[in-house]
């Protein structure tokens, strides 16, 4: 073994988890190589010198405000708790349910004396259709409001609202914040500008970039409580949209009133029930 | 200066100083769960678990972070961060995690937000910061050996470059595996080992070069 084999291995040699087993022939080396043995030595020495060196311990402020936030946050939780545990009901029944609700079917289709061969996962091919044609159509509804949101989007650049504007390039800069750094204040940004702001492009864009984050339980409740206070029919979709993907189970009721409210746009009791079918 | 400010040995903090404010299922849990079953615990709702963790382990993140950062202050407003996101996201724990390795990987996230800002703000020092231990100019005389030796280290470090000294950190103290440091770093195995050993050869050179310095 030479000198730049064995310097190789001494990561492993000054690692106490690893230098007690093999690595013979480095060890062999440095038992006879004077300049692996200075080498070898001084980053010894310099590892140890690292493992002495003494912790600076926290002040108390660190653990005070540890405990503090640690209650703060426990006093939220429980305020939630109720609601967290409906929507975990919801779920646990919709995975006892699925399944039998599918053999239901089958078992339905064999004693109408159809010849349905038996779906291998207790689906209902019928069932499965349906899936793949509402995400086709949600796919579709969601290009067709992308390009609207584009549309409404120039359209405003062009006017140089500039009000509006400064908004919609807040959102914008939130949106991007969110995606490399999802803290709550950014977030919360983008939900109040959902709810609250008074540009349809502001909130199209808003709810754009909530997407990526549609997997925390904050963002889902945020767009569902800005649905029923949601005039657009564009921005009403969108939000459909959203919920469906996310899969959001709480989202059930709300869309259920949609379905059957006369008076909403035709296109957004359309995905509501698109929705209802996918959740 | 150094000699001014008492060292405090960063023990594992005495059971006895936080019964107040721990609460008492924690203290009396019969036996010990593992972090990962504490942290588990956590994101179905148990927060007192969190105290558990948070006694475990602050100590030991806060010394990491204050030898990363070169700044106590920096250090333990990280480490709350740090515990903080723990709280917020701890919905995201998964059920094959290794608690440590999540903790560092959000410490790196917050170290780096950290530093994003600190660059973005007109840097506000406090001095009793620097004297702590980021300028320990060695001075001769009546200062134990091993104090100058341990400043030095400092300095060493300190020159080191940020991604470096991380690596070097987390691959000598924090009872990491290799594999879960490559996790954190978002870099191969091989990669991880090859920069942590690099970053000790350099750390090597600049500790002798400073210690000849000092020597003469
Ligand atoms: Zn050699």
């Amino acid at each position: 073994m030479n000198c730049q084999r064995a310097r190789e291995v001494f990561p492993e040699l000054l690692d106490a988890r690893t230098a007690a087993t093999a690595h013979l022939d480095a060890r062999t080396h440095l038992a006879g190589c004077p300049d692996c043995q200075r080498d070898f030595a001084t980053l010894s020495r310099t590892a140890d010198a690292l493992g002495a060196l003494p912790d600076p311990a926290p002040s108390p402020r660190l653990r005070r405000n540890f405990y503090a936030l640690l209650e703060e946050e426990k006093n939220s939780a429980a305020s939630v708790r109720a609601t967290v545990e409906r929507s975990r009901r919801t779920s646990v029944w919709r995975w006892i349910l699925a399944p039998l609700a599918g053999a239901a079917l089958v078992a339905g289709g064999f004693f109408a004396g159809q010849r349905v061969a038996a779906p291998a996962a207790g689906y209902s091919p019928a069932l499965a259709q349906t899936d793949a044609a509402s995400r086709r159509e949600l796919e579709d509804l969601r290009r067709k409001v992308d390009t609207m949101g584009q549309l409404v989007g120039y359209s405003l650049l062009q006017q140089q609202q500039r009000p509006t504007n400064d908004r919609l390039r807040g959102v914008l800069t939130s949106a991007l914040r969110a995606d490399e750094n999802p803290d709550d204040r950014v977030i919360n940004e983008l939900i109040s500008a959902l709810a609250l702001d008074p540009s349809v492009n502001v909130r199209l864009r808003a709810l754009d970039g909530l997407f990526p984050h549609a997997d925390r339980e904050v963002v889902r409740a945020g767009v569902l409580a800005s649905l029923p206070r949601e005039e657009n029919p564009i921005v009403q979709v969108s939000m459909i949209d959203f919920l469906a993907t996310a899969r959001d189970a709480e989202a059930r009721p709300a869309l259920e009133k949609l379905v059957l409210n006369e008076g909403a746009d035709a296109s957004v009791r359309t995905a509501a029930r698109r929705a209802l079918a996918q959740l | 200066m150094i000699a001014a400010l008492p060292e405090i040995p960063v023990a594992p903090v005495p059971a006895v100083r936080n019964v107040g404010s721990r609460p008492a299922a924690v203290v009396n849990a019969p036996a010990q769960r593992s972090d990962h079953a504490l942290m588990l615990a956590v994101r179905d709702g148990e927060l007192d678990a969190l105290g558990e963790l948070f006694e475990r382990h602050h100590g030991r993140l806060f010394g990491y972070l204050a030898k990363l950062t070169g700044d106590r202050s920096a250090a333990e407003d990280i480490t709350q961060i740090v515990f903080q996101r723990m709280l917020k996201y701890r919905h995201t724990y998964r059920d094959d995690g290794s608690f440590t390795a999540w903790m560092y990987h959000l410490a790196r996230r917050c170290a780096t937000d950290h530093y994003r800002k600190a660059n973005a703000a007109p840097q506000a020092t406090d001095p009793a910061d620097l004297h702590d231990h980021a300028d320990e100019a060695p001075h001769a005389g009546h200062r134990a050996a091993a104090r100058d030796d341990h400043a030095l280290l400092h300095t060493a470090l300190a020159r080191l470059d940020r991604d470096d000294r991380e690596v070097l950190l987390l691959a000598r103290f924090q009872e990491l595996s290799f594999a879960e440091i490559s996790g954190i770093l978002e870099c191969s195995v091989g990669a991880a080992k090859v920069r942590a050993h690099r970053a000790l050869r350099q750390l090597r050179d600049l500790y002798f070069r400073l210690q000849q310095e000092a020597a003469d």
